[in-house]
């Protein structure tokens, strides 16, 4: 036998391995160019399999753009996509839950078809990078055999049901939510009423309301567990969320149900989903995911239309039958529970201990975080942590949203000998859930929508902290730094103490990456606020923003105020200044540092421009514009701050509409104030003929403005004042983009003639 | 035998030791500067975990890694698709890759001669737990191929060859040679010169 197939063929569930096949069968099609690149590309990430940056077959090398070429040259596995180009392929892990073998089969896989590296994502999956189109059968039958897929781990379709990964051992839980975020699950993977959403579904199950560990609030749907007396019997249900998420713009998920007794979890559940399919955007991506659609029919008219589904979806007996076994769902712990007998005098060792050990709700018991560098962990740990799972927990491992791994049941007497084992293997940093455990996004490494190298800024937050982490104040300790490569938010910068997401700046004719700055988020209470953007600063100068920000809130916090308390009572003005002071790029000739990204030596540009005289003129009146946007919106959220939600929304919405006149003016000097004729010039110039398209975005950033500008039944309270300062946020920075491109295209069109050779004069 | 996944690492000697990250504008600039003969796609930079593959500098047909798996930095190159040839040419080659990439760190002027390897010890390895498990079949199966190969580079000398027992990782045997040889003569024996 010399094929996985084979090999494994009686190890694989039947239905499992017959999918992989089919989708074996569609690469060997697509190959003789009998499936079309769209329907291949959705096929494609249906099964995890997603592009990864440069994957167009072109790229950037610091000097020029150049093209990659690719063996199979005309071959493509998407649009725009080269059939060679390493991708990334992301592995769903249910709840977070892995067992030491399946550590194993994905430490072999990432051995043999990607970079030696096991990745943990902000969504407890599993992500593994450069990995070729065609490997992906056999690394999925491999994990197949394990009992895992990667069927929609990507697409338009139900993603990872995530879960607190100490659910179960959790001091404050109401009850153990594992089986049900596993029959949530079970129950839609496939299911026909989730195939046909207009955007992605990511739903999140919590133990309790107060602990961050679910993120419920940010979910698309949600569940926290509760219990009620219901007939002078003490039942077990959820308090249902549905329409949150971070992405451009975060929205709160709004109670659907406050109550859902457990029997009707998987029901709601498909209800939602068919009202979702049904009424859900499908043609305008930017507006497609479910939030947008509870927000546009508020959630009473969202819960009619879905309790009126409910009441005809036809029977499965499904629903219930997982209930049955709930109780049987219980850990079982590999050796007996034991206290420590003394907390050990390595003082290495008590470090670790009190940052990476929780003590679970039973006697003897504790779940042990082993923190993994920017969610990186080499096939080679990710073995041997499978071999001590073996010998202290067993099966009870899970990944964590801050890119970790959760070792459950350990005896507590077992805890010094655990220290040592993964001293051994580089997996003993303290430090898990600090300032120091820097979450980040994949970034400009391998996402195709990065901006800015968040890992890069991440990787050096992470060395600087750690350097003085033993003598920083614990309230210091406690914060939490999330980096986010785009405005996509995938490190969920929004919950963040200290939040980043990647944009760029012109100076001088060149782009400098830059980061925006979100501070004040909360972590806690699943998600319970966000924060809130104060400005942009240089890549290089975000490690001094950290250290001016806590210094200031060390200086000037009151007794016991936490970092956000602090964010939120403090002069946002006063806040600004400490970023306006860090934000000054030198000229290029004087310090290049800034024009590079962390860890990423090649100069920041997409093409070689110089400062081009002949947009001289453009330049000075839109960066005019573009400041006064910039103003304006601080100002707007300074108005929210205040409580003043209308007049926030109306300047976001000015604020927007300075950025569009500021492009107008650019070809149209005499525009005007009057809102409709900007809007009007913007959309003819600059929407219909694709100068503000983003590139992967579209006109999602313009939409924005439209339809501001076109609600004339505006509501302004505080959830549509926030979403409009996020937009406006958005707006401004896809003008900056806007511009940007304006520029490198007038520099391109002024460099051309200089290496053509002059026309011949006319006889 | 149907393998092509197969792979080479050279130590590096005893001497100073450049951070990792100093590594990444070297390979940034060799993609600029297209010095190597295979399509370079990109940098990674896992310099961040513990004996890991360090700092990869990506190509098409295999993977360039300073690489500290094993708790020991090496230089190792290994192949993603299949090339010409049979097994032992195939391993010629990888080989020959590695120690261009070797021949041309050591002679890195931003490394100033910090950058060494030695001639006298290397690793060979095969991604293919399908094809080739850690078994001493396999070691039987491959031994001409690695045989070849070191006649090639230590023509004469005896080479210690020994098998890293541990059935969960790859197949991998680690070579000690007669002598050290200089990378640079090493990579000049292997390409006939
Ligand atoms: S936040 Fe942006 S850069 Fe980061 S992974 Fe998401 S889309 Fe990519």
């Amino acid at each position: 036998m010399n094929t996985w197939k084979q090999v494994l063929s009686d190890r694989m569930p039947a239905a499992w391995a017959e999918e992989i096949d089919v989708f074996e069968t569609q690469i060997a099609l697509k190959k003789q160019g009998k499936v079309d690149d769209k329907l291949f590309a959705e096929t494609r990430l249906r099964r995890g399999i997603y592009g990864q940056r440069y994957d167009n077959g072109q790229r950037h090398d610091g000097k020029a753009q150049r093209t990659l070429t690719f063996p199979s040259a005309g071959l493509l596995k998407g649009t725009d996509t080269r059939w060679d180009a390493p991708g990334m392929q992301r592995i769903k892990l249910p709840w977070g839950g892995m067992t030491p073998e399946q550590m194993d089969a994905l430490a072999d896989v990432a051995e043999e078809y990607s970079d030696a590296i096991c990745h943990v994502t902000t969504r407890q999956d599993i992500q593994l990078h450069f990995v070729h189109i065609e490997d992906t059968p056999d690394l999925m039958r491999r994990l197949a055999a394990v009992g895992i897929t990667t069927r929609e781990a990507c697409g338009n379709s139900v993603r990872n049901v995530t879960a607190c990964p100490i659910a179960g051992v959790c001091r404050d839980q109401t009850f153990d939510i594992t089986p049900y975020a596993d029959a949530c699950f079970r129950f839609l993977l496939g299911h026909p009423d989730v195939q046909d959403f207009g955007r992605k579904f990511k739903i999140a199950f919590s133990g309790c309301r107060e602990n961050a560990c679910g993120l419920v609030t940010m979910h698309d749907m949600g569940f926290i567990a509760a219990i009620r007396e219901i007939d002078g019997a003490m039942k077990r249900g959820f308090e249902v969320r549905v329409g949150g998420g971070l992405g451009a713009v975060p929205y709160e998920a709004k109670v659907l149900e406050e109550f859902v007794p457990e029997e009707e979890i998987l029901p709601l559940t498909q209800a939602v989903s068919r009202v979702y399919a049904r009424l859900g955007e499908k043609r305008n991506r930017a507006r497609a995911r479910i939030k947008f659609l509870v927000d546009r029919l508020g959630i009473e008219e969202f819960r009619r239309l879905v309790r009126e589904e409910r009441k005809v979806i036809p029977h499965d007996d499904r629903w219930t039958d997982y209930i049955q076994d709930v109780p049987r769902f219980v850990d079982e712990p590999l050796k007996a529970g034991k206290a420590a007998a003394s907390a050990g005098a390595d003082p290495a060792y008590q470090a670790w201990r009190s940052t990476n050990v929780y003590r679970q709700r039973q006697e003897g018991y504790a779940a042990v975080t082993v923190t993994l560098p920017l969610g990186d962990i080499t096939c080679w740990q990710m073995r041997e942590l499978a071999e001590i799972a073996r010998r202290y927990v067993g099966d009870n491992v899970r990944t964590t949203v801050e890119q970790n791994i959760l070792l459950r049941w350990m005896a507590e007497a077992d805890l010094p000998a655990l220290f040592a084992e993964l001293l051994r293997i580089g997996l003993a940093e303290p430090g898990a859930g600090t300032v120091v455990d820097v979450t980040a996004c994949p970034g400009t490494d391998t996402c195709k929508l990065g901006i800015a190298s968040s890992r890069g800024l991440a990787g050096e937050l992470r060395q600087r902290l750690a350097a003085r982490f033993a003598t920083m104040d614990q309230s210091v300790k406690d914060l939490r730094i999330k980096v986010s490569g785009c405005f996509n938010s995938c490190s969920q910068h929004h919950l963040a103490d200290l939040g980043f997401y990647g944009v760029s700046r012109k100076t001088g004719g060149r782009t400098v990456p830059h980061f925006r700055v979100v501070l004040g988020g909360q972590w806690q209470n699943n998600a319970g606020s966000y924060g809130i953007a104060i400005g942009v600063v240089p890549s290089k100068r975000v490690p001094d923003l950290v250290d001016e920000l806590t210094a200031k809130y060390l200086a000037e916090r009151n007794k016991g105020e936490s970092f956000r308390t602090f964010i939120e009572r403090s002069d946002k003005k006063e806040l600004k200044a400490v970023l306006d002071k860090l934000a000054v790029v030198p000229p290029y000739e004087l310090d290049r540092s800034y024009y590079s990204d962390w860890r990423d030596p090649r100069e920041f540009t997409l093409d070689d421009i110089g400062t081009g005289e002949c947009a001289g003129e453009v330049v000075s009146m839109i960066d005019f514009d573009l400041q006064a946007a910039e103003r304006q919106y601080f100002e707007a959220q300074l108005h929210f701050n205040d409580g003043d939600f209308r007049k926030a929304d109306e300047t976001a919405y000015r604020a927007m509409l300075q950025a569009a006149k500021g492009l107008v003016r650019t070809q149209f000097q005499d525009i005007g104030d009057q809102p409709d004729r900007i809007v009007a010039e913007f959309r003819g110039r600059f929407v219909e003929t694709g100068l503000f398209r983003d590139k992967y975005a579209g006109t999602k950033f313009a939409e924005y403005l439209f339809h501001r500008h076109e609600d004339r039944q505006r509501r302004f309270d505080r959830d549509h004042a926030r979403h409009l300062l996020e937009e406006s946020q958005l707006f401004i920075e896809a003008a900056h983009a806007c511009h940007a491109g304006m520029l490198e295209r007038a520099a391109a069109a002024k460099a051309k003639p200089a290496r053509e050779p002059a026309a011949p004069a006319p006889a | 035998m149907n393998l092509h996944r197969l792979g080479v690492k050279f130590f590096a000697g005893d001497g100073a030791t450049i951070a990792l990250p100093e590594f990444l504008p070297v390979f940034h600039r060799w993609i600029q500067q297209s010095v190597l003969d295979e399509l370079l796609l990109d940098v990674a930079d896992y310099s961040h975990v513990h004996a890991g593959p360090g700092v990869l500098l990506v190509a098409h047909e295999g993977n360039y890694s300073v690489d500290e798996t094993g708790n020991r930095r090496g230089l190792a190159y290994y192949a993603k698709h299949p090339q010409s040839g049979d097994v032992a040419a195939m391993l010629l080659a990888i080989c020959a890759k590695t120690l261009r990439a070797c021949h041309l760190l050591e002679r890195e002027p931003t490394f100033a001669g910090k950058v060494k390897f030695s001639g006298d010890q290397l690793q060979i390895f095969a991604n293919d737990r399908l094809n080739a498990p850690n078994t001493e079949a396999t070691a039987t199966a491959l031994r001409p191929a690695i045989d070849g190969l070191l006649a090639k580079l230590y023509p004469g000398g005896k080479c210690e060859v020994v098998r890293v027992p541990d059935a969960k990782e790859r197949f991998t045997v680690n070579v000690k040679a007669p002598a050290d040889v200089p990378v640079g003569e090493l990579l000049k024996r292997i390409r006939g010169e």
